[in-house]
This record gives C-alpha cells, structure tokens and sequence, in this order.
C-alpha cells in the first residue's frame, strides 16, 4: 500500500466522536500563540514540578523542608552548591521552589477539580429543575459569592489554629463553585429547551438519564474551561492565604516562601530569595490563564479571528 | 381511505392557555389562548392532517397529545384510557405508543450522540433486547427510513449528516418502538422540496407496514392532501372545518378554508380553478371579539350575526363539518 492510499484510508477511519472532537479542537489550538506559549510555559513548570524528587535524593541537606547546609546557617545568594541560595537557617531555595511547583499543580488542580465538580453538579440540577430548586441553590451561590473568603479563613484558621494543605483545597473549592455554576446552568436553561431534550422525554427517558446523557456531554466543554480558569485563581488564593500566614506550616509552597521572606525580615535584602516564587506564581497562573483563553477559542467560534481557516 | 374503523385517539374539549409574563412595570401578565375548546377524534390507522397558520395552535395541540404539556381543561384518551394523568411506570407504558417527530431536524438530534445512539436509545429506555438485538433493531430500522446500507450512518454524528438525513434518524428514532400514534410536527417544513416528497414516502411505507396512526401538523395544504386521509383546519386556538381530505380541498365550506386555498400557489397560469375570494383585503376593526374567530378577516360574514355569536360545528354531510353560519 502506498502513501496516497494510506492517507485516504485515514480519512476513512471511523474514530470515537471525542477522539475527533480532540483533535478538531486541537489544530485550532494549534494556530493560538497565546496556547503555545501557556502550554511550553506549564511544561517546563511541570517538569519543576517531577525534577522536585531529585534533589533531596543528591544530598539530604537539599531536602526542601528539614534539610540544613551544615556550614551555612544564614541567608547566602546564588553559588554552585546551592543555585538560589539559601534562606535564613541554610535550606536550599532552589529545591523549594521546585517543591512548590509541585504544591501549586497539586492545589491548583485539586481545588479546581472539586469546584468545577461541585460547580457543574450544582449548576444542572439547578437549571434543570428550575422553580424552587433553582432559587434556592442560586441564592446560596449568590450568599457564597459575597463572603470575604479570606476572613473567614482567618476565623476558621483561629479555631483549628493549624490548617492542613488539603483543608485549603477544600475551602478554595467551597468558595470558587458558584461562578461555575452560573454559567452551567444558564447553559442548561437554554439547553433543557431544546427540542432533542424533548424528543428523549417523549422517548419516555427519566430525569437523570436526561441530564446524565443529554445535558451533561454538552456542558463538560465549558466546565473544562472554567476549570483552567479555576485554577489560576486557586492558586493566587493558596499563595496569599500562605503569605498571610494562614497556609499549612508542614508544606513549602510559593507563597510559604514569600512569607518566610517577608516575616525574616530579607524582603529586600534578598532579592535571590523574593523574586523566584514570586515570578514562578505569575508566570503558572499566566499559563493556566493562557491555557484557558486558547481553548475559550476552540470552544466559541465567535472569538476566533475572521478570515483564518480551520 | 380508512372506513368505518374505531377512533383510537379522542380529544375531548381541550382548552389550553399560555400565560405571558408582564413587565415589572409594565401591564399585568395576559393570557393567550392556544386551544380553545378542541374537540377531536383520530381513527385507527389514518393520517389526519391538522391544518393551520403559524400561531393557530397546531403544535399545541401535538404536544399535548405526548403529554409535553398539560391543558387547562378537557380530556385526552388514547384507547378510552384517559392519559392526562398518567404516571410513573403507565406513562413509561403510554411513551412507548405515541411517539413524535419533531420540525427541526438540526435542533431534535443531541449533537453528542451518534446515530446509532441515538435511534437505539428509547430501546435502552424501555429496556427492549439486549446489546446484540438492540443493534440489530436498530439497523434495520435505520435502513427501513431510507437510510442505507445502516453501516455506512450508524457511526455518524449529526454534523456529519444533511437535513433530510436528520430528519430520518429522527424518524427512525420515533419508529424503532413500534408506536400506534405518531404526531409529526411539520417534518418537512425545514426540507426542501423533493426531500420532503421523500419523507412523506416514508411515512407512508410505515403506514402500509405497521398500521401506524398519524397526526400529521402542516401549514401546507398541498402536503396534507398528499398524506392525509383526514383533514381538520385550526384557526387562532378553534377548530374551523374538518372532513375528508378530497372534501376539505375541492369543497370547502369555511371561508377560512377557502382563504387557506386561495393562497396555494398555483402552478398552472391558464387553470379554471376558482377563487373563493373569501379573506378580506382590509381587516375589520374589532375590539372585543365575541363572535367568530375569523370574524374580522371573513369576506363572507355578517356584522350582526359573525360577530356577536360563536357559529356552532354544523354536520355537512358524511364526516365533514365546519364552524360557519354560511357553511
């Protein structure tokens, strides 16, 4: 079989419907710098984010949290033995910041996962149901949207006076689901009126087949996009709420980092110290926010540019 | 031509409104009304054409009829059970007999769904078959809607596949449960012409095959007199005439009607065909309309008697009757 022939049977070839969504998607993704640049710029943040196991595996002392340099015991600047250099008892601040990397991808995906969840659950039901159902949720969204997220932290962090690492992807989650869920069910609304969701109730389908098969498949697009959206703003949240003070004392985060910086009194003696995390955290939300805008394109024809061919 | 055959759908004084909502400041909420006291009977086996404007009600009148809405007033019985009140697993029970076709094809497919999915899903609904039979149901359902061979459609998605291809899943979607009743709501009013002609054959096949019921919903006369053994003619929410098909196009007797046939594009420049004339150029004034519905476009109507009382449905011969004073 030669190329030419090769290439007609490709076309041929019956894929799953996703697999050639994903793909029609994708070369429109393609053509968007802004993608290009948010998906180099998350490769190399996870690659930190993996290459973060290796240096405590070199020597101990590079261990992020409880490794100390023995002959160095305040803050030194970049050298060959510690390529950041060191914080103010001689741990090593580039293994912290790989470490963080790796807390941002954990808190920032995790946080946005479940808000998203919680989000897109509530948001269907909501649309779906309607009436009393909807006021109710709507309004507890709307109650939820206003509370200052980070006085009630404080209050919550001076009752259980340590909060964990995953207590705060929880709180971020509880705090960021209303937005989602205003877009999804305002797609639901336009979407429970549509004549094929009428053809499968005259089909005799129940309520949560409809929403499962029917809704559901056209609103994950968007829950997805939210979901990149979601996870920059979990991350600036997780980045204050440490350099406030109010973060997990046992993990280093970017923004442990900062406030260690801050409440040591190096804010501006130590420029090697301050400025890493500081940029690595706008750069990810950068990208995530990069991410979100290129497939905000893919998902709404609208926004993409006249006269360009897809 | 269905003869002396038993009605096996009844609608029974159907009156249906729809509630619009005021503004905040504005006037209070205003009632229109989409079915005023309808009364029909559909008979086992025919097609019955429901004939009417855009705003007159047909619609209404096929989404009660699958129970995708509920009237004020009246009864609807299918085989002398009354389905208005129908739930849980008797409303499952009653979803497998009537089934509908809807008018927009590129809107009644789930775009996520393929084909395949799409048809055999009341299958999996009612739980008929399993996995093997089901697909074969399904193909061959698929291609009996014209759709062949099956294979060469089952994978597609509805992007992939042209209006009158749509149209056919959807149809096949209606059929695949075997229904006594089938409402179609305009099927063919988003086709064009030569597919529709298409789509009306296969109704027919189905027909012929299962002894389906038909309520066919058009705004064209023309294709109802194709399809349909019986005709009714609904204006603003009230039955004007109904009757044989041939009766209802050669011999009309409501002005509506004959304005309905008036208006029919007529190909043949030299034909002899007459003109009724019966739709007024100008319409009349009227403020608080207590007569006849078509009182204020009528040609042929009188100011005292149209206009102050409701003309009753007069018998005008063998099945065929029409609500005018003048019929």
């Amino acid at each position: 079989m030669n190329a030419a022939q090769l290439s007609t049977d490709n076309k041929n070839v019956i894929r799953p419907h996703w697999i050639n969504r994903f793909l029609e998607g994708w070369s429109i993704y393609k053509k968007s710098i802004l993608g290009k640049i948010g998906m180099v710029l998350l490769a190399v943040f996870a690659l930190m984010a993996i290459s973060s196991f290796i240096p405590p595996k070199i020597n101990p002392m590079y261990e992020p949290m409880s490794g100390v340099d023995p002959y160095i015991s305040k803050a030194t600047g970049p050298s060959m033995r510690h390529w950041l250099g060191t914080d103010f008892i001689g741990r090593d601040l580039f293994s912290q910041l790989l470490v963080g990397a790796r807390i941002a991808f954990l808190v920032g995906i995790s946080a946005a996962f479940m808000s998203v969840f919680l989000g897109t659950a509530i948001g269907m039901i909501a649309g779906y149901a309607g009436k009393f159902t909807d006021t109710l949720l709507m309004r507890l969204a709307d109650i939820i949207m206003v509370m200052p997220s980070l006085l009630v932290l404080l209050m919550l962090s001076a009752l259980f006076s340590k909060l964990s690492i995953w207590f705060i992807v929880l709180f971020i989650a509880l705090f960021r689901w209303p937005g989602v869920s205003r877009v999804i069910r305002s797609q639901t609304l336009s979407l429970k009126h549509r004549p094929f969701i009428e053809a499968a109730r005259v089909a005799g389908a129940s309520h949560l087949r409809i929403i499962f098969r029917h809704i559901m498949p056209n609103v994950l697009p968007l829950s997805f996009l939210y979901m990149t959206f979601q996870v920059t703003s979990a991350i600036i949240i997780e980045a204050a709420l440490a350099f406030l003070g109010f973060g997990d004392p046992s993990t280093v985060s970017w923004g442990m980092m900062l406030q260690w910086v801050w409440k040591t009194g190096h804010m501006f003696k130590a420029p090697y110290w301050l400025l890493p995390p500081g940029i690595c955290i706008s750069l990810i939300t950068l990208s995530f926010y990069m991410l979100g805008r290129a497939m905000d394109e893919v998902l709404d024809p609208r926004l993409r540019k006249e006269g360009e061919n897809y | 031509m269905v003869n002396n055959s038993e009605a096996i759908l009844k609608l029974h004084y159907i009156f249906k409104k729809y509630k619009t909502r005021g503004t905040f400041f504005g006037p209070q909420s205003k009632d229109v009304i989409a079915l005023n006291s309808i009364s029909l009977k559909i008979l086992k086996g025919e097609i019955f054409g429901l004939v009417g404007e855009s705003g007159s009600g047909k619609t209404t009148v096929g989404r009660l009829i699958v129970k995708l809405e509920k009237p004020e007033k009246g009864e609807i019985y299918l085989d002398g059970q009354e389905i208005l009140s129908l739930r849980g697993d008797q409303l499952k029970g009653f979803r497998r007999r009537v089934q509908m076709i809807f008018q927009d094809p590129y809107q009644s497919l789930n775009p996520q769904l393929s084909v395949l999915d799409a048809v055999s899903e009341p299958l999996i609904i009612h739980k008929i078959g399993n996995n093997h039979t089901i697909e074969e149901i399904t193909r061959k359902t698929i291609s009996s809607v014209g759709l062949s061979p099956p294979d060469d459609f089952i994978n597609r998605y509805p992007h992939q596949l042209s209006g009158g291809q749509r149209q056919r899943v959807a149809i096949a979607r209606a059929m695949i449960l075997k229904p006594e009743i089938v409402v179609a709501d305009e099927p063919t009013s988003m086709l064009d012409a030569s597919i529709s002609a298409q789509i009306f054959n296969i109704l027919l096949q189905m027909r012929e095959a299962s002894n389906i019921t038909f309520l066919f919903i058009t705004h064209s006369l023309a294709a109802a007199r194709y399809l349909c053994d019986r005709i009714a003619v609904i204006y603003k929410g009230n039955l004007m005439e109904i009757g044989p098909a041939e009766e209802i196009l050669h011999n009309p007797k409501h002005p509506y009607t004959q304005a309905l046939i008036d208006a029919l594009p007529k190909l043949d420049l030299s034909s002899s065909k007459k003109y009724y004339n019966s739709l007024r150029k100008e319409e009349r004034i009227v403020k608080e309309n207590a007569g006849c519905p078509f009182f204020s476009r009528c040609n042929v109507s009188d100011e005292t008697k149209c206009g102050q009382n409701i003309p009753p449905m007069k018998e005008l011969g063998k099945s065929h009757s029409a609500a005018c004073f003048y019929a």
